[in-house]
């Protein structure tokens, strides 16, 4: 069920947001309900560990609440600023806070989800997607570039690491992706 | 300051989406989307077009204890709406805050109560400094409250004088940066279990206007890494007072 609420039938999410700015936590256990499961997923694929993709989440519901009176639907969707929110958080606890104790916690209830394959994100983009028909016309390398650093948060220099390309290459390649998606999605 | 975003503007914006500037790039970044309305906009635009990724994400149900957590972190209401304005520039953001003070006085004149007692907690956390702080920093949260202020003086005493209380989860602690050079980055200059009076030490730092001060949530004993790791509480840039 690859479908992005925003285009689906879920809830208004601007509506609870604007709710929220006005103190009315039932709307937010509203965006919870709805949201909640696919952001874990979102977390959990950059931060590979259910624990901490839950303290994303949580850091990232208690930030919507702060912040919901700066939210402007001028500006964008919903759910666009929900997981804007949500990847900044997951980013910067991948980047910043990455554990630098290694063997302290009990990692049995921490199993590492499975290493997102991007050709299996690739795979889940819906058909009707016009991103997917974009992607799609990129070569598969460049293509899984793009994939890596969205979805499982990966750097120039890891992604440069995993392919086993100079980092110089993989900035190059990236931005010229996100250049020719730019025209694509026109 | 608008302009309309170039290819470079354009790709930049696409890897700050991707989450691929770092450090002092994301940062210098992120305060360019603050000014330019083209740039949000392209970013905007970027985090619309790579949403689609973001629904492949397998949907994981929580576990049973995360609302309740989520809940217990909410604290008060939000900032009330009317606190709200459009995203400014930090600079932007102080004067409009002065605007506000003006407000806050005549309420309390008024004798209003919610942002009365915000107007007289500064006052007398300006009057309990003493004497005239020489520069002054109000750190504004992102609802633009008045969280806390930074007072300088003459004889090199700095000291943070929070003017709200701030929830601080178990485990976790408030620390206090400054940033007067982007390459040198941001400094700690003080770390508190809660919202609470603490002078700060600047030691042999450089102490100019336009410094920006910061607290953000850390682990109890400080940041791992040395740098700001956890969300932002409030910030603000020192102005000399009048």
């Amino acid at each position: 069920m690859a479908v992005h609420a925003a285009q689906g039938h879920g809830i208004d999410v601007e509506r609870a947001l604007e709710a929220c700015a006005s103190g009315d936590k039932n709307a937010l256990r509203r965006i919870y309900d709805q949201e909640c499961p696919r952001m874990i997923g979102v977390a959990q694929r950059m931060l590979k560990r259910r624990a901490l993709a839950e303290e994303a989440v949580q850091d990232t519901f208690i930030l919507i609440w702060r912040n919901a009176t700066r939210y402007d639907r001028q500006r964008g969707a919903g759910l666009t600023w929900i997981y804007a929110i949500l990847r900044n958080r997951s980013l910067s606890i991948l980047r910043d806070e990455r554990r630098l104790e290694t063997d302290e916690s009990p990692v049995a209830a921490e199993v590492p989800s499975e290493e997102e394959d991007p050709e299996a994100v690739m795979s889940r983009l819906s058909d009707g997607e016009a991103l997917r028909g974009c992607l799609e016309t990129l070569p598969a390398p460049r293509r899984s570039m793009v994939l890596l650093a969205f979805a499982t948060g990966l750097s120039h220099g890891e992604i440069a690491g995993r392919v086993g390309m100079p980092l110089g290459t993989v900035k190059s390649w990236i931005r010229r992706s996100l250049l020719a998606l730019r025209e694509c999605l026109r | 300051m608008t302009m309309e975003p170039d290819r470079d503007g354009e790709a930049l914006a696409g890897e700050y989406v991707l989450g691929l500037l770092d450090g002092a790039d994301r940062q210098a970044f992120e305060r360019r989307m603050d000014e330019d309305d083209a740039c949000r906009a392209a970013v905007e635009h970027w985090r619309q077009r790579l949403a689609p990724i973001d629904a492949t994400a397998p949907a994981i149900a929580p576990s049973a204890g995360l609302w309740p957590r989520i809940e217990a972190g909410l604290g008060a209401a939000p900032a009330p709406r009317q606190a709200a304005v459009q995203a400014l520039s930090p600079i932007g953001r102080l004067q409009r805050w002065w605007g506000d003070l003006v407000l806050w006085r005549s309420a309390a004149f008024a004798g209003l109560a919610a942002s009365t007692l915000l107007g007289l907690g500064l006052l007398a956390a300006l009057d309990r400094a003493g004497r005239q702080p020489v520069m002054v920093a109000v750190l504004m949260t992102e609802g633009n409250v008045a969280a806390a202020v930074v007072n300088t003086f003459a004889d090199g005493r700095v000291e943070l004088l929070p003017l709200q209380d701030i929830a601080v989860p178990d485990g976790r602690a408030l620390e206090i940066w400054t940033l007067w050079d982007r390459a040198v980055g941001p400094r700690s200059v003080g770390l508190i279990d809660r919202a609470r009076s603490v002078p700060l030490r600047l030691d042999s730092m450089p102490l100019g206007a336009d410094q920006l001060f910061e607290i953000t949530l850390e682990p109890r004993s400080g940041s791992p890494t040395g740098r700001p790791t956890g969300p932002i509480i409030a910030k603000g840039l020192t102005a000399r007072s009048l």
